[in-house]
Formats: structure tokens, sequence, C-alpha cells
């Protein structure tokens, strides 16, 4: 099944439909105690709950009505590239999910390998075996580790390491 | 008088070698952002903001004002030399730009441009200096109302004025609200949307927003869309202008300031405008029209590129004077004073007088040291350009981490910067603004404190907002801004006659 513009424009003002509800419901729990301003705290949650549903729905009829008003063709090629994107997003993922356990450094240079993949792919470079994947690394590292040195020993702000010498 | 004394006070911290040192690294990273296509000095700043937690005010501020404007003079090189601009407010320098540097006079553009950027950069400077004491003076008399429509008129302008869709720049504004939410009120103290997370309480970092939307997102929309598309490089000449060609710059400068620098004074921020009008009015008064657009004029490299400078300074006077940020970039660095728990506005210059003052002088000092860094030495920065598409985006990666999890110490926010980093990929490719989302997310709470502060002082009575002269004016002001420039395209035969 084909995506089309209009399903995807679509589905974004449902998107803002969506968290414009959210935020109603959960503006329901929040307390109305006002005070002498006459409105409480809940009082902008539910201005911006309800700007988004309008929002949402006004997007929704253009989607379903020639479109997006004014917009502008987007940059970039008509058909996106799925594999290249779902390495680097598993640079960023890997990252997120390591950098508490091997530190920044190693988990850095995981994602940097990763991200550093995905672009040659996108660009239409295959792998080049293990000499390549080295060498990235060795780039990702040389970046990494500076970097977290400049901030742990520097600037003496906390960066996960791996051992507790703040040099890895 | 007295403004010299305290400038010559400020001129005094800000040439301690400390401090010309944070200078000179900002500005230094400034150009290096400006010239790296794919990342900006919003993000560069807001990647650097866990700094503020261990380095001096007045040495972080300095450093980051030399990374906002030295930005404006990398963007220049980049977009004169490559075919893409390096950040938005260089598009229309890239147009002429890019036909001078074709016919092999890339290094007239890029001294005009330069030497451009340093004029309007100082007499903007000139302007900041004498200008903010006397509106922070006045600016003390406004109460809670008058700074609510201030702040309305920032949102208005930012999101609804001046986009291409009043609809996607008022979504994307409410966005940013809806993100400000989260986390503690602050008037009465109530957890808003936090779902229980202790973490949240705070609030969600503006540092994880603009890099999730800016850095992460600007990354993944290149790899999914971009990546077989190929640049193609000018070749560099000899940076120099000839007699002829400083004549012709010198008055397009000076007109460019002009511009710039009221468009940046007023809540309606960007520098995209202001570089457009120069570049329209250049054309317009140009005794070389033939050049424009074929060859390559060197005024529409001139003006537009002093407009750009002239009106990023600006920017500083609503910053310091008003605390209302009218770019992303401005909005991030009011996020930093924020850390500081500096809340810029008019006491400013009365409470932290040494720092504010201590920072104009350095905008001063830093545009020295930027000309220096972008005329002699222009060779080097071009060398940023090899930099191969994989390597750089792979790297920013890296640098987004230390600014998100420097931060907060938080895996999970890396897990929410991916998230942002999405939904800036579907706001770049179905055209929504970005700069409402950061725009409301930090200046939304202080919008809201500010009404709730009002309507207290009117007892509950909406009448408060109409009752104030004041407020009553900013008001009409919002509603003319909202209102005229529609009613001006729709009636645009007649109004040409």
């Amino acid at each position: 099944m084909a995506i089309t513009q209009t399903n995807f424009e679509t589905a974004i003002g449902a998107a803002c439909i969506l968290l414009g509800a959210g935020l109603g419901f959960g503006a329901t729990v929040i307390s109305s105690e006002a005070g002498y301003a006459g409105v409480g705290p809940n009082f902008l949650p539910w201005v911006v709950s309800i700007t988004l549903i309008v929002c949402g729905a006004l997007l929704v009829w253009q989607a379903q009505h020639g479109g997006f008003a004014h917009r502008e063709a987007p940059e970039g090629a008509i058909q996106g590239d799925w594999v290249p994107f779902a390495w680097v997003s598993a640079g960023i993922l890997i990252n997120a999910a390591t950098i508490t356990t091997i530190g920044f450094i190693l988990s850095c240079t995981l994602c940097f390998v990763f991200a550093v993949r995905g672009f040659h792919q996108s660009q239409g470079r295959a792998g080049s075996g293990l000499s390549g994947w080295l060498r990235d690394a060795a780039i990702g590292l040389s970046i990494a580790a500076p970097v977290y040195w400049m901030f742990t020993k520097l600037l003496a702000i906390n960066l996960p390491g791996l051992t507790a010498t703040g040099w890895i | 008088m007295d403004i010299f004394n305290q400038l010559m006070a400020g001129f005094a911290i800000a040439i301690t070698p400390i401090n010309l040192m944070w200078a000179f690294l900002g500005c230094v990273i400034g150009t290096a952002v400006g010239v790296l296509p794919g990342i900006g000095p919003a993000v560069a700043v807001a990647m650097l903001l866990p700094i503020t937690t261990k380095v001096d005010v007045t040495a972080s501020m300095i450093f980051f004002a030399g990374i906002y404007y030295g930005a404006m003079y990398g963007g220049s090189t980049t977009s004169i030399l490559l075919n893409t601009p390096g950040e938005s407010g260089s598009m229309v320098t890239a147009m002429e730009g890019n036909k001078m540097a074709k016919n092999g006079r890339a290094g007239a553009a890029l001294a005009t441009s330069a030497i451009g950027s340093f004029v309007a950069g100082t007499i903007a400077t000139v302007v900041v200096t004498f200008a903010s004491p006397f509106i922070a003076e006045h600016a003390v008399k406004l109460g809670p109302p008058e700074y609510f429509m201030l702040m309305m008129l920032a949102f208005c302008t930012v999101s609804a004025v001046l986009g291409k869709s009043a609809l996607r720049g008022i979504t994307a504004l409410f966005l940013g609200l809806a993100v400000g939410l989260v986390g503690m009120d602050q008037i009465s103290g109530q957890v808003r949307y936090t779902g229980g997370v202790s973490e949240l309480l705070d609030g969600i970092e503006i540092v994880l927003v603009a890099v999730g939307l800016f850095a992460v997102g600007e990354a993944l929309y290149c790899v999914i869309y971009q990546g077989r598309e190929s640049e193609t490089r000018n070749s560099m000449s000899k940076v120099h202008m000839t007699r002829e060609e400083w004549k012709r710059s010198w008055p397009a400068w000076l007109r460019g300031t002009a511009i710039g620098i009221p468009f940046g004074t007023i809540p309606a921020g960007g520098s995209e405008i202001p570089t457009f009008l120069s570049y329209a009015t250049e054309q317009k008064v140009s005794k070389h029209k033939a050049e424009f657009a074929t060859v390559g004029a060197i005024e529409g490299v001139a003006g537009p590129e002093a407009a750009n400078n002239a009106a990023i300074t600006a920017t500083l006077i609503p910053l310091l004077t008003l605390g209302i940020p009218t770019s992303n970039t401005t909005a991030i660095l009011l996020g930093a004073f924020q850390n500081y728990g500096i809340q810029p506005g008019p006491q400013l210059f009365q409470t932290s007088a040494a720092l504010v003052w201590a920072l104009i002088a350095s905008l001063y000092i830093g545009n020295v040291m930027l000309l220096i860094l972008n005329l002699p030495l222009v060779g080097l920065w071009v060398k940023l350009l090899k930099i191969p598409k994989a390597y750089l985006y792979a790297g920013i990666l890296i640098f987004s981490t230390v600014g998100v999890y420097g931060m907060r110490q938080s895996a999970f926010d890396l897990l929410l910067l991916y998230g942002i980093g999405l939904v800036g990929v579907m706001m770049r490719r179905f055209d929504f603004p970005t700069a409402p989302v950061v725009v409301g997310l930090i200046l939304g709470p202080l919008a809201e404190a500010q009404m709730r502060n009002a309507l207290s002082i009117g007892e509950g009575h909406w009448s408060v907002f109409v009752q104030r002269p004041g407020s009553l004016t900013l008001l009409i002001v919002i509603l003319v801004v909202l209102f005229v420039p529609n009613w001006l395209r729709r009636s645009k035969p007649k109004a040409a006659g």
C-alpha cells in the first residue's frame, strides 16, 4: 500500500488533535485553584489543548482539500532511504542504551560507526569491509575521547565512564 | 557620560585574559558552526549549555554571544562557496555571492561580506550600547499586563506573521507551549503533565528540544532524503576588493545596517526579512542592475550581509532589556541566563550591570576578532567544507550526546532526543517552522506567569489588558501586525496605486 501525501498530512493533523485531546484529558486533573487571578494553573493547559485540537482539525481539512496551504516542495529526494535511516537510528539508540554501562567514549564511538555506515549507504557507497569499520571507529574514538576529557577534566562536568578514572 | 564609564568598566572585565580567551573560543566555534552545513548557532549554544553549571556567568555569556554572531560571519563563507546556505540568514547572500564566485570573484564576495559584517556589527553594537540603557530605564515602568502583551507580540510575529502558513506556525508555537507546560507551574507550584516522573518536575530541558529538532533532526533528514545529493563547490580566488568594489560596497553596508537594526530590535525577530528587504533595495538603487542574478553584483552581497549582522546584533536589545527572545538563538541564550538564576529584563542593567556591560564590550572585541578570523584566515575555514558529510553528521551526533547527557545525566533523555529528532524530520518535511517551538517553550511559562500576575492586578478581570494605556497600545500593535500584512496582500493592486 502506498502511503500518499494526503494520508501523511491527514495523519499529522490527527496527531495534533490527539495531542490536544491528551492535554485536555490531563488538564481535568490539574487544580483550578485561582486565587486573585481568576484563572488557575489549569487555564493555559486548556487553551493549549483546545488550540491544538482546532489546529489539528484545520490541518486535516487542508490535507483533504488539496494539501497544506502554501507548502513548499520539501528538499531532497521524493522517496526516503529507510535502510540507512535504520543504521543511524540504531546508532543513536545503542548510544542511549549503553552509555551508562560502557561509558561515554565507547558508546559514542559505536554511535559514530553506525551513523557513518548509514550515511555511506545513503550515498550509495558499499561497506568497505573490516578496514573501513576500523577506520571509522578510530575516527569516532579520536572525536569522542578529547570531548570526554575536555568535559570531565577541564570543565568537571559528569559524563559516564567505563572506569572511574575519568580517562575512559 | 555615564554610559561611557560603564562601557569602560565593561571593557575592563572583558579584556581580562580569561574572558578574552572565552570570547576568542566563542568566535572560533561560532565561525566553524557557521561554515559547517547542518549545524547552526542555536544548536551549538544549546549543546554547550552544560558549561553553565561550571563556568562563571560573565565568561559563558561572552562565549555564547561569540558563537551567536560568529556564526553569521561563517555562514556567508559557506553560502558563497557552496551552493547551499550555511544558515538561514545567508540565503540571500547565497544568490548573488554564488553568481560572483562562479565568475571567479569569490574573493571579493568574501571580503565584502566579512568587512560588511564588521561594519554592521560594530554600528549595531554602538546602537545596543546607547539604546539598551534607555529602553531598560523606560521598561522598568512596564507591569505584568504590558509584559504579557509584549510576549504575545513576539508569539504572533514569530508564528503567524513571518512564516508561509499561519496555521502551521501557530501549530508549532502551541507544540512548544505544550512542551513548556510540563513541570512545575511558576506561580502556584502545581505539578503538570509529569506523569509522576520526578525528572520532569523541572520541565523539559531546552537543550533537549533544540538539539533534537536542529541537530538530530537535521542528521536524520539528511540521511533519509539527501544522501544522493552531491554538492558543488566554487573555487576560491584572492580575498581582495578593488577600489571600485569598495566604492560600491560602502553605501550598501550602511543601507543594510540601517535596514537590519530596527528589524532586530522589534520583537519580530529573524534576519530573513531584513536581508530580503536589503537585497530588494540594492537591486533598485544599483547602477549595475544588469549584474544582478547574472554575473553577481557586489552590492547584492554587501547589503544583505550587513543587514543580517545588524539584525542579529540588535536582537540583543529586546533580549537584554525586556527578556524577550525573538529568534532561536536568543531563546536559548535566555535559557542560559535562566540557568544562572538570572532573568533578563529592565532590572538586569541595575542588578547585573557588570555582566551586561562586559557582554556589550565583548561584542566590540569579538567583531574585531571575527574580522581577523574571517579575512586573512578564510582559507582555513574553507578546509572545513572538505569534511565528508558522513563524518560531519556522525560527529554532530557525538556532540549532541554531550550536550544532552551533560545537562542532566539521564540516558532517558537520549531516547527523548531521538523522538524529538523524528518530530524535527517531520516538521522539515511538511514545512512547519521550528523557531516558534523553541520560542514557545522558553517564553510560554514566562508569559503564563505574567498573564496570571496581570489578572491578579485586575482582580480577575480581563479588562486589565485594555484599561492600561500601555497594554492597550501593545494590543493594538498586535492587531495591526496580525491583520495589516494580510489586508495589504489582499488589496495589493489598489495599495500600489
